[in-house]
């Protein structure tokens, strides 16, 4: 079984709590989410929504319809009412809401949503809106909002200003009511969620209570079973995966939506440590520089001291630490950059995804070097690939940046806790000199004679030693010395070579469906979950499909994949991009290209209908170039 | 006897202001008997920016503007360092200025050496941010007609909380003003004036001995009642500049906390366990325990 929902109002409304109260509420019941934010490059005003899928079973990506649509302003009706497949709740006192009371609708969406309601003949109201669903078999719920929160403010004896503020708690509980599910759930969630702050709990329970009566448990779902389980989201996993990994430092500029990561890092910088039978704590410094130029020499400075340091970013960002990136190359120092991607050029979609930067992770920073550039897929693999992402810089002693897209970092899911299980993941500091070599001999730092990669001594150790991003010989001094540059340069590339021989497949690419399929589909990211989501219902189809999710870009995993591309009638590229650039890497190291592509650049992640429809369009009429548009 | 040279060939054309600054700083280091091993010396990009490879400590020879994010980065991880930056007055003032101007707000305990010559000496004499307007050094095409940048003022009005200028060739002066400057817990700027015989014709060797003179002032700041006053003080004299230059220390505070002070008023054991410190693995497996963290995410 599957559900959607969805909820939207105007930016800082309460739609983000209301989406977590729901989230919680639904999968402490037992049921798997995975929830999507879509909100405008700014604070209040805008309509922003929330989107949500909960099954019996795992659920990894967005859907191009809902179930059940929450509305409390008139935007969100307008804007979402296409999207309506079985329940509409609005608000009954904004019935009478005409488009063009909409302020903050952009000129674009209102001219489409109007063409629309023209050729459907849709009075422009919110009555009109609700008239035409009625038509097409939609039970819509009007919630009189006003009424709740006066008899709340009356009863709690509280400012109507403030039993306002349950508004989205009424809206999430009408939708959370019609699942069927005991409301003890969503009163855990709103304990959960305001924590200790009882007069917020108790306005919220009230509200809850109230608009818990006005609608029929419809769906008549029953509390599924579950072991201990977690809801998190990208920038959280990451954050995570990095302290378990070790970050001690991470140095950052704020930008959307790379901060949120940085700021959970600093309010849980003091973290438990557990050795033998020893507990403690170790603490992690977070430092907010004044530009991405800082940031990443901050952390390319702490680096050299020894410690596990990283910065995150996005495009902006990421475009200012190139020479940094090429500094840290050229000195052999590990660094991670967490990369998270969003709409480009430019300022782009501040606060929407793409994957239009794939070749600019690969390629960033002057000069060649070996550099390792990862992309995770989902939550789980961004905790675990923050970890990964420290020991191949370590381990190679050069720079690695993970990409996360938007599509990630800002929708989360519930995982089983095993999921993050990482008692058996390895830390691997890389060839750290030991013991410390004899302060009275000239340490080399870019010693030759222990292949490409030297052994390290942070510094403030008992040696002394010599960076610089000139060409330097092997005590770290400036050498332009012309047989000594041939040298160092082959050293550093090595490294490259010797990656791609210890690197693991499954680090390298993860492979699913059916491998006798004539049907192969590469990708990387965020695709990954709505084409693991569709992969059975194409089946039932008759579709067979196997899909390969590149994980590691370089090195790039040519040999692995050649094995799994070649003798396949069609291989179908699906990216966030226009230009197919993790095609264009296939066909460069494999000479195999793609038969077949599904491209989306609007800023929107792919949803599970519109892939699978791509998909059948490909095989059916083998149509070559599919571009997405679907998504508000 | 530590050597603090080291044998690597120096660079600078003869006579070069960096030769004095390059003595001064390894005298200075030689008298406070710094160890070798914990000290480090960061650069930018620019002739002065070499200098870490004359010096027997650490040396971090960074990008262009951006030696002081390396430096506050290795002094963040690891406190115990004594880090100090050289680069030049296009390094500092121009391309890295805003890395300048921050480090004023955090009071991180750094020293930045400022090789002030007015002119970019490695690509061949164009103009600094120093290089006073109206001035036409021998490789401008035209006179320069930007203002000029004072370091001082900037690094005062900045919460920069020791601020000093001495002069190239007064070794022994300079010296002790960078000796004080690595001892003061907090961020220093020593501005250190620096003829360049090559391109900068003007502001030469005679030019700079006929002006200087040293500052008797009573420079630091006692109370915090008394900050406003002496920082006035001090600014009103960075702005002297003509027939009479004043070198010496400008201002010191140390009522300020540093950077480091105020991390630690968050992470109580900051000093006795910074970031490079830290041991995070044990027979190769995490020792860091996040289930404390996903408590919080439950469901």
């Amino acid at each position: 079984m599957k559900i959607t929902w969805m909820i939207g109002g105007e930016q800082g409304s309460g739609v983000d709590t209301a989406s977590v109260l729901f989230g919680k509420a639904v999968s402490s019941a037992g049921y798997y989410v995975f929830g999507n934010r879509e909100y405008y490059s700014t604070i209040k005003g805008r309509h922003s929504y929330f989107e949500l899928s909960m099954s019996d079973k795992k659920v990894n990506s967005i859907p191009e319809n809902y179930d059940i649509i929450t509305t409390f302003d008139a935007e969100t009706v307008f804007q979402h009412f296409k999207q309506a497949k079985k329940y509409f709740i609005y608000s009954e006192t904004k019935k009478k809401k005409t488009i063009d009371s909409v302020l903050g609708m952009e000129p674009e969406t209102k001219k489409e949503i109007l063409d629309f309601m023209a050729a459907n003949k849709i009075e422009p109201t919110v009555e009109g809106v609700v008239k035409y669903l009625n038509t097409k078999n939609i039970n819509t719920i009007a919630v009189d909002y006003e009424k709740i929160i006066r008899e709340v403010a009356e009863e709690q004896n509280i400012n109507i200003a403030i039993a306002e503020k349950s508004m989205n708690t009424i809206a999430a509980s009408v939708s959370f009511a019609l699942l069927g599910l005991d409301r003890n759930f969503l009163i855990q969630a709103i304990a959960n969620i305001f924590l200790k702050k009882q007069d917020v709990i108790q306005l919220n329970n009230l509200a809850a209570e109230k608009a818990f009566g006005l609608v029929k448990p419809v769906f008549g779902l029953n509390p599924l079973e579950k072991q201990e389980r977690i809801q998190i989201d990208g920038n959280t996993a990451a954050a995570l995966g990095k302290i378990a990994g070790g970050i001690a430092f991470q140095s950052y500029y704020p930008i959307t939506p790379a901060s949120d990561e940085s700021v959970y890092l600093e309010a849980n910088q003091t973290v438990d440590t557990k050795n033998e039978n020893n507990y403690g704590t170790r603490s992690i410094v977070v430092v907010q520089a004044e530009d991405e130029i800082s940031a990443i020499g901050m952390a390319i400075g702490s680096a050299l001291t020894g410690a596990r340091s990283a910065t995150a970013t996005s495009g902006p960002g990421f475009a200012l630490m190139g020479e940094g990136l090429s500094w840290a190359g050229q000195t052999e120092t590990p660094i991670v950059v967490t990369y998270y991607l969003r709409g480009a050029p430019s300022t782009g979609l501040p606060t929407r995804s793409g994957q239009a930067d794939l070749k600019f992770a690969v390629n960033i920073g002057h000069g060649e070097f070996p550099k390792i550039v990862l992309a995770s897929g989902d939550h789980k693999e961004v905790f675990h690939d923050a970890i990964l992402a420290f020991n191949l810089a370590e381990k190679y002693q050069t720079p690695v940046i993970h990409i996360i897209e938007k599509a990630i970092a800002n929708t989360y899911s519930t995982l089983d806790i095993k999921d993050l299980d990482y008692s058996q993941t390895e830390i691997d500091r890389g060839k750290l000199a030991d013991p410390d070599p004899d302060p009275e001999k000239q340490y080399k730092r870019y010693a030759l004679d222990a292949g490409p990669v030297s052994p390290r001594v942070p510094l403030g150790r008992n040696s002394i030693a010599w960076y610089s991003g000139d060409e330097h010989n092997e005590v770290g001094h400036v050498s332009e010395n012309s047989t000594n540059r041939t040298i160092m340069y082959d050293k550093r590339m090595k490294k490259l070579e010797l990656a791609e021989k210890e690197i693991h497949d499954d680090e390298k690419f993860n492979v699913f469906g059916d491998s006798n399929s004539e049907n192969v589909i590469i990708t990387f990211g965020s695709p990954k979950g709505a084409l693991i989501d569709i992969i059975d219902d194409l089946s039932k189809e008759k579709i067979k499909l196997q899909i390969v999710q590149i994980r590691i870009f370089t090195p790039f995993p040519a040999k692995g994949l050649a094995e799994l591309l070649q003798n396949k009638k069609r291989v179908i590229d699906v990216e966030n991009n226009y230009t197919a650039q993790l095609g264009s890497f296939v066909s460069e190291y494999l000479h195999i290209s793609p038969t077949h592509y599904i491209l989306k650049w609007n800023g929107r992640q792919m949803n599970t209908e519109e892939l699978k429809d791509a998909i059948k369009r490909i095989i059916n009429n083998d149509e070559k170039r599919i571009v997405l548009s679907d998504g508000v | 006897m530590v050597n603090y040279k080291t044998t690597e060939f120096i660079d600078w054309c003869p006579s070069c202001g960096d030769f004095g600054i390059l003595s001064s700083e390894t005298m200075a280091l030689a008298d406070l008997g710094i160890d070798r091993s914990k000290t480090v010396v960061v650069s930018g990009i620019g002739c002065s920016s070499k200098t870490p490879h004359y010096i027997n400590v650490n040396g971090v020879h960074t990008l262009h503007g951006r030696g002081i994010t390396y430096a506050s980065g290795i002094k963040l991880a690891n406190p115990d360092l004594k880090v100090i930056v050289n680069s030049g007055d296009g390094d500092l003032l121009g391309i890295g200025v805003g890395h300048l101007v921050s480090a004023g707000r955090r009071n991180l305990d750094i020293t930045i050496i400022l090789h002030n010559n007015g002119v970019y000496g490695l690509t061949k004499g164009q103009a600094s941010p120093t290089l006073h307007r109206g001035l036409q050094t021998k490789s401008l095409p035209t006179k320069n007609i930007n203002d000029s940048l004072d370091p001082l003022a900037l690094a005062l009005t900045a919460g920069y909380t020791f601020v000093a200028r001495a002069y190239a060739y007064d070794a022994m002066f300079t010296k002790e003003i960078i000796k004080k400057a690595i001892m003061h817990n907090g961020t220093a700027l020593v501005d250190v004036l620096q003829p360049c015989p090559t391109y900068n014709n003007i502001n030469t060797k005679e030019w700079y001995e006929k002006r200087i003179y040293k500052l008797e002032e009573d420079y630091k700041v006692g109370s915090a009642e008394e900050a406003n006053e002496k920082m006035t003080k001090a600014l009103i004299k960075s702005f002297e500049w003509g027939d009479k230059i004043p070198i010496g220390i400008f201002y010191e505070n140390n009522l300020i906390p540093s950077y480091g002070e105020r991390i630690a008023e968050h992470i109580p054991a900051y000093f006795t366990d910074p970031p490079s410190k830290q041991i995070i693995e044990q027979n190769r497996r995490s020792t860091t325990d996040i289930s404390k963290l996903l408590k919080n995410l439950n469901v």
